[in-house]
């Protein structure tokens, strides 16, 4: 492991496919970077300690909570946030899918919401709906948005197949 | 007419939110503005002797401290305006706030205010609603003489003769705790002056001109100079009917005619905004042997906190509402809106209807076992029917339809629950489940039903109104139009329900329909996004300004514009002598069925179903509606069962998501069943009522209830969390154990 701090330190990230360079202090969070240093305000603030799930990004695929994840530990590593879901305007299934069932209301926790099942169904991708269920059980939704959040996942999946 | 009306239209903000795209008020915060931190008094009640500013002014990178000597008119609310923007010589909650620190950037800001040194002397707290109650209790606002910040009397007929005419009479004990309204977006914004010299506030909010007038009172400022912007709101509640934030950041952007951003963290989220009320109902209940109800007393005492916020408004409903949807010839109720050293309490989803009707549905179902009476049944005897008299001796507005609710929940409940138990037979709901090796199972299921009543809209001669603007635009035919209307868009999707309403009433597909909404100076007041009232009051507003647009069209206005103000039926405000009126202009009705099942060794309880039935007059969009009811059922489920907010002399036990709990996807009832009757309301556009409330009344005391049902006990105290279902099945059992 490479010694930081406590100094700023330059890292490399690379975000959404394109690499980014940063300096921040060690103690710098993945949220705060993506969010101030990056502009990138997809991920959302919300608790600050891991209990809701809105800051959820994809750290080489897997969901992390960006507010527990420091930003020296994803050096060399591929992060994806929401802004980065849809390609050349268009939307991912998942995203097709939040709006088509209605699976939001306010919508601040909707880009957590959606990386959430998005590594979901990367680890399974044909969920059964318990599956589902236990799968997204880490991110809060305070409008209680839950069936819709649920069939989205359940006919995204449907959608895309089972993945290679 | 097109088929618009009654559709499932996708919400044109859904891109924006799962793009990332939309613009949160945090998300506007962008480096070189100047941050700011609140210093919070931290402790319930004391005496500011110094405060101390010159250490956080020296350090490097702090632009300002701003103190009560600040603030030009030092006192807001919504209703009173007895809360200090900044405390200068009395605080008396933990929240209250006492300096405000500039800096360039959240840290600087932070690091400064710890250095802000305030001496205190700290006084007596009273912490308990009904020990503030007392003669000789510590008062919390000195010159107001004592800590009854509302008195509601409900007085009907004669409580002694109806007593005497009942052949039971059963008393009743309730209460239930603070619920936090933990919207997930943090209160933040920020605030400039623009280059018309108008201070600017960029926020969220619920009621646009109510903002704005409150920031304008405060700083002296003509309304016409203020103006309030909304961002994308994330969820509010009724969290955000108060000003938290949003006069600070003025605040400072005026003083200093900088740019100023504030963005509260979750703990000063929720140390800094009001909570849903705590409130206690003590009652008597009297009733035939006929299941006819003669009488109900009540004291119904609600813990306001240290400020007004809208206190006395809660308890007025909390208090027409403690004898339920039922019409009762005889009433006496006593409510007490109180001030204590505990966090204030204001409006929040519901708005005192689900306290008071935890009470009184538990204590219909209680008359109907202690007669022998079917609950539904006993419900039916009783219910408000068209021309029944409220407990303001008056007859209810036109529209009345608790019955046909509750009989279609009936129905939906036999057919769905019979199924079910069909499908687990071990499992029948109501009896003792066995398990395999034939001893009593722990897990046990039961059903319950409960019933509600919500007003549509501001009660007791509150000043009622909604405005919107209709510009029709196009040479031969009309192509577009433009809608002003100021109605905040909180999640709730009432941009979109508007919209339908334009398009249906002007004939164009809802693409040509452009909404102004979000801005005080560009769209007119249509009050706040509270009370359920936005669908029927400002979609009423903008119906009626399109008819009247269409009609400047015909007469070959180009483009076509007409402004209308809709007033429903005015309401009268509480007579503290005759207690007569008319509360309310329009109600929401709701019946909830529910199937839980009770671990008896954990006393966890797990709601397993929900039929939620209710009469929203004419949906706009059906998808909405249901995204209505069944997430507001989900937020009621959690005020039952999980949301457990604490407060020890006068300090919050529950600051985080870790230890003030909310229900995740793993909690919700693996089914609920949104029923959606279309009797239409008098008043509203094409019928339409309300619904953003109701379904978070009926729900806890039907869970009580399928509780009682299934282990036999009853559950008084909200929320009913398993330490409280363990108590009352362990008292249960020594109560079995030890006769008499």
């Amino acid at each position: 492991m490479i010694e930081h701090g406590p100094h700023k330190t330059a890292i490399t990230l690379e975000v959404n496919g394109l690499p980014q360079f940063v300096d921040v202090e060690p103690r710098r969070t993945l949220l705060d970077t993506l969010r101030i240093d990056l502009g990138l305000t997809g991920a959302k603030l919300v608790c600050n300690m891991g209990n809701c799930g809105a800051c959820t990004v994809l750290v080489d695929g897997v969901a992390v909570y960006s507010c527990l994840t420091l930003a020296v530990e994803c050096e060399g590593k591929a992060i994806t946030t929401i802004e980065g879901l849809a390609q050349d305007g268009v939307l991912h299934p998942l995203q097709q899918a939040f709006v088509q069932h209605d699976a939001l209301q306010c919508g601040f926790c909707t880009p957590g919401q959606v990386l959430a099942a998005h590594a979901l169904l990367a680890r399974n991708p044909q969920p059964t709906e318990a599956e589902v269920v236990a799968g997204m059980a880490g991110n809060l939704c305070r409008c209680g948005a839950y069936r819709g959040i649920i069939e989205a996942v359940l006919s995204a999946a449907q959608q895309t197949g089972p993945q290679q | 007419m097109t088929t618009l009306l009654g559709s499932s239209l996708p919400r044109p903000d859904a891109l924006g939110k799962v793009t990332g795209d939309a613009r949160y008020p945090g998300d506007l915060v962008r480096p070189g503005m100047l941050q700011l931190k609140v210093v919070f008094a931290g402790r319930p009640h004391a005496r500011i002797v110094a405060i101390e500013t010159s250490a956080a002014l020296a350090y490097p990178g702090v632009v300002a401290v701003l103190t009560a000597g600040d603030v030009p008119y030092n006192a807001y609310g919504l209703i009173d305006a007895d809360q200090p923007v900044l405390c200068g010589d009395v605080v008396r909650f933990e929240g209250d706030k006492v300096a405000l620190v500039v800096a360039e950037s959240q840290e600087i800001a932070a690091a400064a205010a710890k250095l802000v040194a305030i001496t205190y002397e700290n006084l007596p707290a009273v912490t308990d609603p009904r020990a503030a109650l007392a003669p000789d209790a510590p008062l919390v606002h000195q010159h107001h003489g004592s800590n009854v910040l509302g008195y509601v009397p409900i007085r009907k007929g004669d409580t002694a003769h109806g007593l005497a005419e009942a052949d039971i009479v059963l008393e009743g004990e309730f209460s239930t705790s603070w619920q936090e309204h933990a919207f997930l977006q943090p209160e933040a914004g920020i605030a400039f002056v623009d280059d018309q010299g108008r201070l600017v506030v960029e926020t969220a909010g619920q009621w646009l001109h109510e903002d704005r007038r409150q920031i304008a009172m405060l700083l002296n400022l003509p309304v016409e100079q203020v103006v309030i912007r909304y961002a994308t709101i994330g969820g509010a509640f009724g969290g955000r009917e108060d000003l938290s934030i949003q006069h600070l950041a003025a605040l400072a952007a005026w003083k200093l005619r900088q740019p100023v951003a504030i963005v509260w963290s979750r703990e000063e989220s929720m140390i800094g905004h009001h909570k849903r009320h705590p409130i206690s109902v003590r009652c008597r209940w009297g009733a035939t042997n006929e299941g006819k109800i003669t009488a109900v007393e009540a004291e119904v005492i609600a813990d306001g906190g240290a400020y007004a916020s809208t206190s006395i408004e809660v308890t007025k409903v909390a208090a027409l509402f403690a004898t339920g949807c039922y019409e009762v010839p005889n009433i006496s109720v006593d409510g007490y809106a109180v001030y204590t050293n505990n966090i204030p309490a204001g409006a929040f989803r519901g708005f005192g209807a689900p306290q008071a009707q935890f009470a009184s549905e538990i204590m219909v179902t209680r008359l109907a076992h202690a007669l022998g009476i079917d609950p539904v049944e006993l419900r039916r005897r009783n219910i408000y029917r068209e021309g029944s008299i409220e407990p303001m001796q008056e007859p209810l507005p036109p529209g009345v339809s608790a019955l046909p609710v509750l009989e279609r929940c009936v129905t939906e409940a036999q057919a769905r629950f019979q199924q079910a138990a069909r499908r687990s037979d071990d499992h029948a709901p109501g009896t003792t489940t066995f398990g395999t090796n034939g001893i009593t199972s722990h897990l046990r299921r039961g059903i319950g039903i409960a019933c509600g009543i919500k007003n549509i809209g501001y009660s007791f001669g509150f000043p009622e109104q909604a405005t919107a603007t209709v510009e029709l635009h196009g040479t031969g035919t009309v192509e577009h139009a433009h809608v002003r209307v100021g109605a905040a868009e909180v999640g709730q999707g009432t941009h979109l329900a508007l919209g339908m309403i334009a398009a249906e009433t002007i004939g164009l597909p809802l693409d040509k329909i452009v909404m102004i909404t979000d801005d005080s100076s560009e769209a007119p007041n249509a009050g706040s996004a509270s009370a359920s009232r936005l669908t029927l009051m400002a979609g009423r507003a903008v119906q009626d300004a399109a008819v009247a647009a269409l009609l400047a069209w015909a007469d070959e206005e180009r483009p076509a514009q007409a402004t209308v103000q809709f007033r429903p039926p005015a309401t009268t405000p509480l007579d503290p002598i005759t207690t007569a009126g008319r509360p309310n202009y329009a109600y929401g009705y709701a019946a909830q069925a529910v199937e839980v099942e009770v671990n008896t060794l954990t006393g966890q309880v797990q709601v397993l179903r929900v039929i939620s039935v209710h009469d929203v007059g004419k949906a706009i969009n059906r998808q909405q509606v249901e995204g209505q009811i069944e997430g507001c059922v989900a937020q009621a489920l959690g005020y039952a069962l999980m949301e457990h907010f604490q407060m020890r002399d006068g300090h919050i036990l529950t600051p985080h998501f870790s230890t003030y709990l909310l229900p995740t996807a793993l909690d919700m009832p693996t089914e609920i069943v949104p029923v959606v009757l279309e009797l239409a309301d008098p008043q509203g556009p094409y019928g339409a009522r309300g619904v953003a409330e109701m379904p978070l009344v009926p729900l806890a005391p039907a869970i009580a209830a399928a509780i009682h049902d299934a282990v036999g006990v009853w559950l008084t105290e909200q929320p009913m969390t398993p330490e409280r279902v363990l108590m009352a099945l362990g008292a249960q059992q020594t109560k079995i154990e030890r006769p008499g």
